[in-house]
């Protein structure tokens, strides 16, 4: 017992026998069943599963906008209740605030932080030059391109450093090449400050690139399938054969997760 | 550009003025109808910079705008201060909504001119009855643009804002009325725009000054030139009403700055 519970120190987030329903004209209609998963300090996992198969509704119950059916969810111990700045999302709308310019949306949530002025600001200009916006700190939201406003909606969340932070495909209305930045500089930022992240996607890529794990769902048992560790040395070379493996071997399960018979364990 | 844009909001006031110019030259209309544009501009001068002995409204102006400022601020504000917190408890609150929105619809249908009777029994004669009709006409556009601005709120900004560690209640200043803002503002300026026109209604029961008392008394001494400077007038105050709640919003409030 006493093993177990300080190797539960390790752990950031762990949900365990974790169920959702959606009321459809009055009838529970399930999209989670069961889930337990757990993720240590430090790891960037994938979610991945097709469209519909309830990412953004677990991702929700972790940021605490929806409160689950049944089971429960627990960041580093304690049950989580509702929204807080422990736990970031970066939406894949937009969602930044439209009358603040790139400085204050990124200091927004630095009010209950209780920093002095003089170590607010010098945080701010760090994290806007971190995100490589330097020279747009007056700018508004509309004056950004996608790929900027996705810049400062991750700069106004790490720069709380949430014990875990959340991503609902923040890259998907990216074009390919800024995507490819944006992986990038999600990936040098969070190595060298160990961030813990869960980041949903739907592009097997996507997730080879940036995952430890990758965490498969299924669309008709709403559970997690599949549990895959990607093995493959940083940086990660994408024409590389091993690469390249994870990703066949993805999509293949992937494709395995459609309309199946379920499977009863 | 500017210049342009200038020339062009010019452009119609300058036909009429010439047509009105042309009209009284060829007198086409009798001047009782439609007296000489430079009559009126006379008329306008003597009623703004004249001295009491110079004609029947000589020099009255200050106290007529005076008059009709005070009545049409008080009418406004109380209407603002009404129609912006129930427009954001509507919007927000199923509830309320559900509660109001159907008498204040009832109450909207009720064509502004059949308020002035039981005005003027509740309140008598005088400032209380015009900044009744005013407060009830400028509700409704406050009201209604507030309740649509606080409605098409999306959730992610509220979900945005938690994550960020801003409660519910802070939430309302922080995200929920800058959000609104522009709404907020639409419907302010429409309830500038018919505080005058019912100004003018309220100031036609027999009140001794203002804007309004001037036009209706100047029919009853058969003196058109001076309700045209009366029409004028207004139209020119309530311009400047506009602008100036404008510019007073985007002082006050960096998200009316920035969003409008
Ligand atoms: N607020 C809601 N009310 C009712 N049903 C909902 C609600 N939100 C989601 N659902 C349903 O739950 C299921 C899962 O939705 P969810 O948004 O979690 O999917 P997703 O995996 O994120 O899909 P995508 O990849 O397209 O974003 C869908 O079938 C959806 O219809
Ligand atoms: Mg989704």
């Amino acid at each position: 017992m006493s093993v177990e519970s300080s190797g539960n120190t390790e752990i950031t987030l762990e949900i365990a026998g974790l169920s959702h329903s959606f009321l459809h004209n009055g009838a529970a209609e399930p999209v989670l069943r069961n889930i337990s998963l757990s993720i240590r300090r430090g790891e960037l996992v994938c979610l991945v599963g097709r469209s519909g198969c309830g990412k953004s509704t677990l991702l929700k119950i972790i940021a605490g906008f929806l409160s689950p059916s049944r089971g429960h969810c627990l960041l580093e111990g304690r049950p989580i209740s509702g929204p807080g700045p422990d736990r970031c999302v970066v939406f894949q709308e937009e969602a930044l605030f439209p009358w603040l310019t790139v400085r204050e949306n990124i200091a927004f949530g630095l009010r209950g932080k209780r920093w002095t002025p003089a170590i607010r600001n010098h945080q701010v200009d760090r994290f806007i030059e971190l995100v490589g916006l330097r020279g747009y700190d007056e700018h508004l939201p509309r004056a950004l391109s996608g790929g900027m406003k996705q810049r400062v909606a991750l700069a106004r969340v790490l720069i709380l450093s949430p014990l875990i932070l959340l991503m609902d495909e923040p890259f998907g209305a990216l074009d390919a090449q800024t995507r490819d930045e944006m992986q990038e500089l999600l990936l040098s930022l969070s190595q060298e400050r160990s961030q813990t992240i869960l980041f949903v996607t739907h592009d097997v890529q996507e997730a080879v690139t940036l995952a430890d794990r990758v965490l498969l769902m299924d669309q008709d048992s709403g559970r997690i399938r599949e549990d895959v560790r990607v093995e493959l040395e940083r940086p990660r070379d994408r024409s590389a054969p091993p690469f390249q493996q994870y990703c066949i071997q993805l999509h293949q399960l992937l494709r395995q997760t459609g309309p199946r018979p379920m499977i009863a364990d | 550009m500017k210049g342009k844009e200038a020339l062009l909001a010019l452009l119609l006031p300058l036909t009429a003025l010439t047509l009105w110019f042309a009209v009284s030259a060829v007198g086409l209309v009798p001047v009782y109808l439609l007296p000489h544009p430079l009559t009126v501009w006379d008329a306008g001068i003597r009623y703004i910079f004249g001295n009491a002995g110079q004609g029947a409204y000589a020099g009255r102006f200050l106290v007529d705008l005076a008059a009709s400022l005070t009545r049409v601020l008080l009418g406004f504000s109380l209407a603002a201060v009404l129609g912006i917190p129930l427009g954001i408890l509507s919007g927000r609150l199923a509830l309320v909504n559900r509660l109001f929105s159907s008498a204040i619809n009832g109450l909207r249908a009720v064509p502004g001119i059949c308020w002035l009777p039981l005005a003027m029994i509740w309140f008598g004669i005088g400032i209380k009855t015009t900044v009744f009709l005013v407060a009830i006409a400028a509700f409704f556009p406050i009201y209604q643009n507030t309740l649509t601005g606080a409605r098409l709120v999306a959730p992610i900004y509220y979900q945005a804002g938690a994550m960020l560690g801003v409660s519910r209640v802070r939430g309302i200043f922080a995200i929920l009325l800058p959000m609104a803002m522009p709404n907020i503002i639409t419907g302010l300026r429409l309830g500038m725009g018919i505080s005058w026109a019912y100004l003018v209604l309220g100031e036609l029961t027999g009140v001794p000054n203002g804007l309004g008392a001037v036009i209706m008394d100047a029919r009853m001494s058969g003196q058109t030139e001076i309700i045209l400077v009366g029409i004028i007038l207004i139209a020119m105050i309530g311009r400047i009403c506009d602008r100036l709640l404008v510019s007073l919003m985007r002082l006050c409030f960096k998200s009316a700055r920035r969003q409008i």
